[in-house]
């Protein structure tokens, strides 16, 4: 192979893209807003038109075993950096670019005006996500998270106020001394099996020697802690409902984004590394993942029923689904996977749209409202019924109610909606897993999911009647197009992951079923032969 | 020689938890200094301590094990440069909280109880 | 597909209704009218099959994988409940229409109206388990959405939560429940779970899945000790209470254990807990009914007590108790559906509700008070109406309880009779007496079609009730066989038995029940009475309210036992875990092989001892003398430094040198704004233990942490080294990466992806700080000039930075740096340029470039140094990424991947023959991105001090670095 096919170029588009047209910005005058709004959106659709034919290559088969392997600079792996294409990776690919487009959209009424940088952030902050949805390689997998991070940490701080940079300082400082055990993981790592590529270390965890073996444990366990506070396991992810309740709204739809990076860097890692074929090693952790995302689940419902306002409540119903898919892939392992992919998806698209919704539903409220339903429905006063005559719901406040309905069903499970299908999907494979009789641990399980989903919605029924109905008559608020499509928009697409919920597990099916074959998964990142000079050129090259 | 240096990161790894358990902004940002320097350290020595053996190949055929590896010394200079920048920024805010809640706790304000 | 349509055309309807406008009560109702017309119609076309005793099934596909498909399954009782639900909500709509004022928004009420009727059809005919539970979970959806209709008044809010919380509740443990069956049987769809009844009832999980199911229907049917939502439920418009709360919505309940009775039934555990709720709620409800003020509290607590007469009925599970189940539900339907509707007529006419109010209406409403009289008495068990011989049965069967030895059950079934009748005549005493003064309003006979379907349903029980045979007796006979199977009994529905038991317990329950009501009337003035007599106690809506109260009160004070919103304690806990998790997983280490590398040198050891040294004293000055720690924690970087050049790392010892220097002036920048912090000064007194065992749990860690960390490294450091794939590096960095420095190579070469991410992250923070330092307003205290300039005898004082360059006391070296300037960008450019081969490259190069701006900087003073360069830190940023970038990109015309580097050969006059890898170009990009950051930061940062000297008050201009760049971003 003298020359890369084209399309293989693809795999890369998705870092390269929101590089080069954040780096163009920056020395754009912040002032024009519309030119950086412009370039934003397009390389938004760009990376969306991207992500599917990525998704739809790794699923036609176009590459053996869907996986698509790109070496950047041309190294073979494990010595370069590799980039890897599988249905996972795409799918999580087409997850971010369609949650940054509603995002996007939506901050153009007036997020991006708040302070400088945002729009070259924002894209800093896509190539982070891609990166590390993409890379192969533990450090790679790093520098990804640091960009990630540092864009959020500028986005977090985006327009700041005292609470933004209060929970900013929390939030960095945490994500700082994260950074620092991810290093000390990746490099333990090195020491022990000799290699950064996850791939490699898949395959060389079964050959390593007792000291070796422990040693590379220690270090992903470190590791872990790095990704887990990212994905806000109990007790590291206390850093999360303040961020999430003191962030701008688009911000905090895209930091949903960022909770499920942590839980993804863990499968990826866990299943490539301890699944099947690790001989000594497989299975290690599982059951300290499962029992600590038990505790997160239970921690998020608490969090859930004793936060009063919107964001905090966003907040920690992200905890709950973090915990939710720690607990449940900890429990069965592979059994699970694809339905808790699924919920994956549903519980992100629900909480993006539920983190815009708060924004546009905190115009509704009139001050003191609040209060004042807390105190009504703390001591149950009795008023006496006046006249019989209903308030009119005009358009705006009917939408908002709607998508707020909905996007409550699908966080707390409740039917009709996507959360249900993925909940039920989740207990029907948990059984099946052990069609014999299934352990207690699997009823607690589906116990403990069940009562946070009765949690979630008692609170978000309790916020819901206080925005929508205890504010009394309120005059409808104004509403831009460009902020209710994207709500829209998201609800729908839940809407849709519910009526297609068949196709969609067929996907997802096939996904595990590749994820779970990581001696295949090896084989073709570390075949993946680098593109040969030119016979000629031997000289003119390198 | 390998005690030395194991010993010496773990003071500094240890002094810098202890700053960073502190309450003020200036300490966790120093302990976050020490940290780093402990972790670098703590990156470098993965590739096991080597003396006059600089990676640095003067002919294509050489023998690899003349030579420090260089992995680790790469990992370390990338791990510098980012945590230098992280460190600006987290300074950086800690001036921007303290000008606008006139606290330089860590908190971005004075503990109430 | 007819069948689907029959499910799906009421949700079409509601979402039609919804996009209807707000006045169009006529367009709406005729709407309604039509889905419910059409559904008889279907349910009729249907009638055929149905007689001829087969089970339709319609199957769609939608989770074949997880056993979910969307399965629709007529029999005979599915149908009679169609029908049931489809005819009421007929009439419902019919009479809404003239219910709802003008100005209420009927859109909303018909679009959930029709959506419920959905629901209901999808529980009635579900197929699968799990598609029951969402259905049923959809109609207390929209329950709660009816009853919230009038949501400006408290209590229907309440009344909406209540109910929502209680039956959602309810229905999650159905949804275990139906977990748990079909984890015994195997699958979740109806047939074959209802053909599985004796492996169920065998499997050691029955009890478990009977407790969640019949959970899930006490609470839909409100059943004691869950029956507090139905009253509260009834701040609902009139129609939704006729419709959901006594017709359809509260039968789900039962309907779901007469629908699962083969399967789960026959065992004691069945009749003790459903048979046992019952008896207390027939009870309970009955007796408190009487007392009732408001007429359609009066109506939900005796449709409470009805229910729990069904429920008894199944609770007894003989067949002939399931027949009589099944018949008063529908008797139950009928007159309390037009029970309710009137009590809406008489609402809508005198503008009240209220018992003690409302007398003689028999005056104004001839017609209304006729129908409502044969209904109540229907409600009542009078003889030749229908509700007379649901409850003969009822009496019938209750005999058979208890043997010939225990009547209590027959006695329970009485009193439940004389209190039944009871309250019939409290509802029935509105028409009679004196017409009643001083109501809202003027009360008259309602229009001609609001009346209809009270009329109609009024027949219905008239006909059942005198020719049951011919009426009902199909009907019922349908859904007897249905759910019984070949186990349904003979029996004959005939007004007259003869004399027997249950006729003599009907008439004492009559006379009882008249007795009862004027004793009460005379001695007890029912009319007025405040309060429930004996039970009044029992009042389940107070312990709700108090119990959701507990729940929230309980998790704010649990979020504040386990959580916390501080920073500290997160730190400290991300170090225990990071101490105690690792361990714990990958458990004690095996037996180590050490050997030691390296010989003792105590020069090292000495200079280790200052760096750590100076570690520990920076730790202990942090607090009180900031400089001083600084000073000491930079001493610490040199050895750090130092070290790596010792042990063969060059580029790290140049870049850690180069970085030092840079953070150590960023922080001397910082510092400045810090608040001073004097030994003297305290924060909030805390008790000294406290303080001491928070530092001591502290030092603890810092120790533990050190140690740990010391002993891994030790751990590596002593252990042979495998194969790594470092020698790669090693042996192909001068082929293939064109360079002999193999570390300069790793970064632009081979792990040139990492460095791409890593300048970006240099970009991103430089943004970052950039805006958050535009936006800086220095703390009051720190505004103005710090004491130590502030002291009149040094001419200095008087002098800007730029003047004390100049010509005050920095002249000297102020001279000398700017002829430094030059110098230093020479030496950067040679580190730079050697960086392939040597220890150097892009970074140690771009931070030398910036500390000697710097340089300048802190001696000229911002304002003389940007008079003097243009910096463009923006542009620097923008171009360094954009070159590193394009670098990349050249590689994809060569046909490889992105960023591989390529090597031109340049002849160049005088130099001669230079092969320069696009590697360097690369290095360039990175080289600009350094420059770039720390001009920004450091610029930025300088930047602060022009504002502190302006005095308080005076609008301070976001002028970032570079001026001409202040609004750049």
């Amino acid at each position: 192979m003298t020359s890369l096919p084209w399309l293989n170029h693809l795999i890369i588009v998705p870092v390269l893209l929101p590089l080069v047209v954040g780096a163009l910005m920056i020395p754009i005058n912040q002032a024009r807003h519309g030119l950086k709004f412009a370039l934003g959106l397009s390389s938004g659709v760009l990376l969306w038109a991207v992500a599917v034919a990525l998704l739809v290559l790794a699923d036609s088969g176009h590459w053996p075993g869907g996986i698509g392997v790109y070496l950047a600079a041309n190294w073979a792996a494990p010595f370069g950096i590799a980039l890897v294409a599988d249905r996972l990776s795409a799918l999580m690919l087409v997850l971010t670019a369609t949650i940054a487009l509603a995002v996007l959209v939506f901050s153009a009424r007036r997020w991006d005006r708040v302070g400088v940088g945002f729009h070259s952030l924002f894209q800093f902050l896509l190539m982070g996500l891609n990166g590390a949805f993409l890379t192969n390689d533990l450090f790679n997998l790093f520098v990804f998270f640091e960009v990630m991070l540092a864009a959020s940490y500028g986005l977090v701080l985006h327009g700041y106020n005292l609470r933004r940079i209060q929970a900013g300082m929390q939030y960095i400082a945490v994500n700082l001394v994260a950074s620092l055990l991810f290093l000390i993981g990746v490099s333990l790592i090195y020491a022990a099996s000799g290699t950064l590529n996850i791939a490699d270390l898949g395959a060389r965890v079964a050959l390593l020697g007792a000291q070796d073996a422990w040693l590379l444990q220690i270090g992903a366990v470190v590791l872990a802690l790095a990704f887990l506070t990212k994905g806000a396991m109990w007790p590291l992810g206390f850093w999360l409902p303040t961020t999430y309740a003191s962030a701008s709204a688009p911000v905090g739809a895209m930091l949903v984004l960022m909770t499920k990076v942590g839980v993804y860097a863990v499968l990826r890692v866990w299943l490539a590394v301890f699944g099947e074929g690790a001989g000594a090693a497989e299975g290690f952790g599982f059951t300290a993942l499962a029992l600590g995302g038990m505790a997160t689940l239970l921690f998020g419902a608490i969090g859930m029923l004793a936060s009063q306002d919107g964001g905090r409540m966003a907040g920690y119903g992200a905890i709950v689904s973090s915990g939710t898919l720690l607990a449940v892939v900890g429990h069965s392992g592979g059994a699970v996977l694809a339905s808790g992919l699924y919920y994956l998806l549903g519980s992100t698209l629900a909480m993006a749209a539920f983190m815009l919704l708060i924004e546009l539903t905190e115009r509704i409220r009139p001050p003191g409202a609040a209060l004042l339903a807390i105190t009504m429905e703390a001591f149950a006063i009795e008023d006496k019924p006046e006249d019989p005559v209903g308030v009119g719901i005009p358009g705006t406040l009917a939408f908002l109610g709607l998508s707020f309905a909905a996007c409550a069903l699908v966080i707390a499970g409740m039917p009709p909606l996507s959360g249900f299908v993925a909940k039920f999907s989740l207990f029907h494979a948990l059984l099946a897993a052990a069609p014999e009789g299934a352990p207690a641990t699997t009823w607690m399980l589906i116990g403990l999911m069940i009562l946070g989903g009765l949690a979630a919605i008692i609170a978000l029924m309790r916020l819901g009647v206080r925005i929508f109905w205890a504010a009394g008559a309120v005059t409808p608020p104004r509403l831009q197009f460009s902020e209710a499509a994207p709500v829209g928009a998201l609800v729908l697409l839940c809407v849709l992951l519910t009526v297609q919920a068949g196709a969609v597990f067929d996907y997802l099916g096939r996904t595990t079923a590749g994820l779970l074959r990581s001696g295949d998964y090896a084989a073709r990142v570390l075949g993946e032969p680098p593109v040969l000079r030119a016979p000629g050129a031997e000289e003119g090259a390198r | 020689m390998e005690l030395v240096l194991a010993i010496s990161v773990g003071v500094v790894f240890g002094a810098g938890i202890w700053l960073i358990l502190r309450p003020r902004t200036f300490q966790l940002i120093t302990g976050l200094l020490l940290m780093s320097y402990a972790v670098n350290l703590f990156i470098f020595a993965m590739g096991r301590l080597s003396v006059d053996k600089p990676p640095i190949t003067p002919t294509p055929a050489i023998d690899p094990a003349q030579f420090a590896d260089p992995l680790p010394q790469g990992l370390v200079l990338t791990a510098i440069v980012i945590g230098f920048a992280t460190t600006a920024l987290y300074l950086v805010m800690m001036i921007g909280a303290r000008g606008l809640s006139g606290s330089d706790h860590v908190d971005g304000e004075e503990p109430r109880e | 597909m007819l069948l689907a349509s029959l499910v799906l055309l009421p949700f079409l309807g509601s979402v039609l209704a919804a996009l209807m406008p707000q006045d169009a009560r006529n367009r709406e109702s005729w709407l309604a009218i039509g889905v419910a017309v059409a559904g008889l119609v279907i349910g009729g076309a249907l009638f055929p099959q149905i007689a001829a005793g087969e089970v339709v099934r319609a199957e769609f596909a939608w989770l074949p994988a997880k056993g979910l498909d969307f399965v629709l399954r007529v029999d005979g009782l599915a149908w009679v409940f169609t029908m049931l639900v489809l005819a009421i909500g007929l009439l419902v709509v019919l009479y809404a229409r003239y219910y709802m004022s003008p100005e209420d928004p009927v859109p909303r009420f018909f679009a959930f109206l029709l959506g419920f009727m959905g629901s209901m059809l999808g529980v009635v005919l579900s197929g699968n388990l799990v598609q029951l539970v969402v259905f049923w979970e959809l109609t207390s959806l929209t329950s709660f959405l009816l009853i919230g209709y009038w949501h400006h008044r408290a209590d229907a809010r309440r009344g909406a939560r209540m109910a929502f919380t209680v039956t959602a509740t309810g229905g999650l443990c159905l949804l275990a429940g139906v977990l748990v069956l079909g984890h015994i049987v195997g699958s979740y769809d109806l047939d074959v779970v209802l053909a599985a009844g004796d492996r169920i009832r065998a499997h050691d999980l029955y009890l478990p899945a009977l407790v969640l199911i019949a959970l899930g229907a006490l609470t839909k049917s409100a059943q004691f000790p869950f029956h507090f939502w139905l009253p509260h439920a009834m701040a609902a418009p009139t129609p939704v209470s006729s419709y959901l709360h006594s017709a359809t919505m509260v039968k789900a309940g039962v309907f779901l254990l007469v629908r699962l009775w083969p399967a789960l039934a026959g065992t004691p555990e069945w009749t003790w807990i459903i048979g046992g709720a019952g008896v207390c709620t027939l009870l309970i409800g009955a007796f408190v009914a009487i007392f009732q003020h408001d007429l359609k509290g009066l109506l939900a607590y005796s449709t409470i007590s009805h229910l729990g007469l069904i429920t008894v009925l199944i609770g007894i599970g003989t067949p002939l108790a399931i027949v009589a189940a099944i018949f008063h539900i529908l008797n139950h339907a009928t007159f309390k559906a037009s029970l309710f509707m009137a009590a809406g007529i008489i609402d809508h006419e005198t503008g009240t509700r209220d018992l003690r109010l409302l007398r003689g209406l028999r005056h104004k409403l001839p017609i209304t008070a006729t129908l409502a009289i044969v209904a109540s008495a229907a409600m009542a068990g009078v003889p030749l109406l229908n509700g007379f011989l649901s409850k003969e049965m009822f009496f019938a069967e209750t005999l058979h309880v208890g043997g010939d030895r225990n009547w209590w059950m027959s006695y329970a079934a009485v009193a439940m009779g004389m209190f039944s009748v009871a309250y019939s005549l409290r509802f029935i005493s509105v028409f009679f007496g004196a017409p009643a003064q001083g109501l809202p309003r003027d009360p008259h006979e309602p229009p001609r079609w609001m009346r209809f379907p009270v009329e109609l349903l009024v027949l219905a029980c008239l006909v059942v009730g005198v020719a049951p045979g011919v009426s009902i007796e199909p009907l019922l006979h349908l859904a007897v066989v249905a759910t019984l199977g070949e186990a349904a009994p003979a029996y004959d529905l005939a007004v007259w038995h003869g004399f027997n038991l249950p006729l003599a317990m009907s008439v004492c329950a009559l006379v009882g029940g008249v007795a009862l009501y004027g004793v009460l009337r005379r001695h007890f003035d029912l009319a007025q009475r405040e309060r429930v007599p004996l039970i009044h106690r029992l009042n389940g809506a107070q312990a709700y309210e108090t119990t959701m109260l507990q729940i929230t009160r309980g998790a704010e004070w649990l979020l504040r036992r386990v959580g916390t919103r501080r920073l500290q304690p997160q730190l400290m806990l991300m170090m225990v875990a990071l101490l105690l998790v690792p361990p714990l997983l990958a458990g004690v280490p095996p037996a180590w092989t050490a050997i030691a590398l390296q010989g003792f040198d105590p020069i090292f050891a000495g200079m280790w001892l200052i760096g750590a040294g100076c570690a520990l004293a920076g730790a202990w000055m942090a607090k009180y003398h900031r400089l001083a720690a600084l000073a000491l924690i930079g001493g610490t970087g040199i050895v750090t430094a130092a070290t790596f050049l010792w042990l063969s790392a060059p580029d790290l010892a140049l870049t850690q040198l180069m970085v030092e220097t840079v953070t150590t002036v960023l922080i001397l920048l910082g510092l400045r704004w810090l608040p001073p912090r004097i030994e003297s000064i305290t924060g909030p007194a805390q008790p000294a233990w406290q303080v001491w065992t928070r530092r001591t749990r502290d030092l603890a860690l810092a120790v533990g942490g050190g140690l740990a960390l010391a002993a891994l490294t030790y751990a590596v450091l002593v252990h042979p080294a495998s194969d790594t794939i470092a020698d790669f590096f090693l042996l192909n960095a001068l082929s293939g990466g064109g360079g002999s420095n193999v570390v300069n190579v790793l970064l632009v070469d081979f792990r040139n992806f990492d460095t791409l991410g890593e300048i970006t992250v240099l970009a991103i923070v430089a943004l970052t700080v950039y805006a958050l330092l535009r936006r800086f307003r220095p703390a009051p205290e720190s505004a103005g000039i710090p004491p130590q300039q502030r002291f009149e005898g040094d001419p200095a004082s008087r002098q800007n930075p730029a003047e004390q360059a100049d010509s005050g006391y920095l002249m000297v070296p102020g001279i000398y740096l700017r002829l430094l300037l030059p110098f230093m960008g020479v030496i950067a450019v040679y580190f730079f340029m050697r960086g392939h081969n040597l220890p150097g490259g892009g970074f140690v190069a771009g931070l030398i470039f910036a500390v000697a701006i710097l340089v300048q900087y802190m001696l000229a003073g911002t304002v003389w140094v940007e008079s003097h360069l243009h910096l463009r830190p923006h542009r620097w940023l923008g171009f360094g990424l954009l070159l590193a970038c394009a670098t990349g990109l050249v590689a994809w015309w060569f046909g490889h991947p992105f960023l591989t580097t390529h090597t031109a050969h340049v002849d160049w006059p005088l130099v001669g023959e230079l092969h320069l890898p696009s590697a360097f170009v690369f290095d360039l990009g990175v080289f600009a991105v350094v420059v770039g950051t720390t001009m920004l930061m450091l610029v930025a940062l300088a930047h602060q001090s022009l504002r502190a000297h302006r005095h308080p008050g005076e609008e301070l201009s976001a002028d970032g670095p570079g001026g001409a760049d202040g609004r750049r971003g």
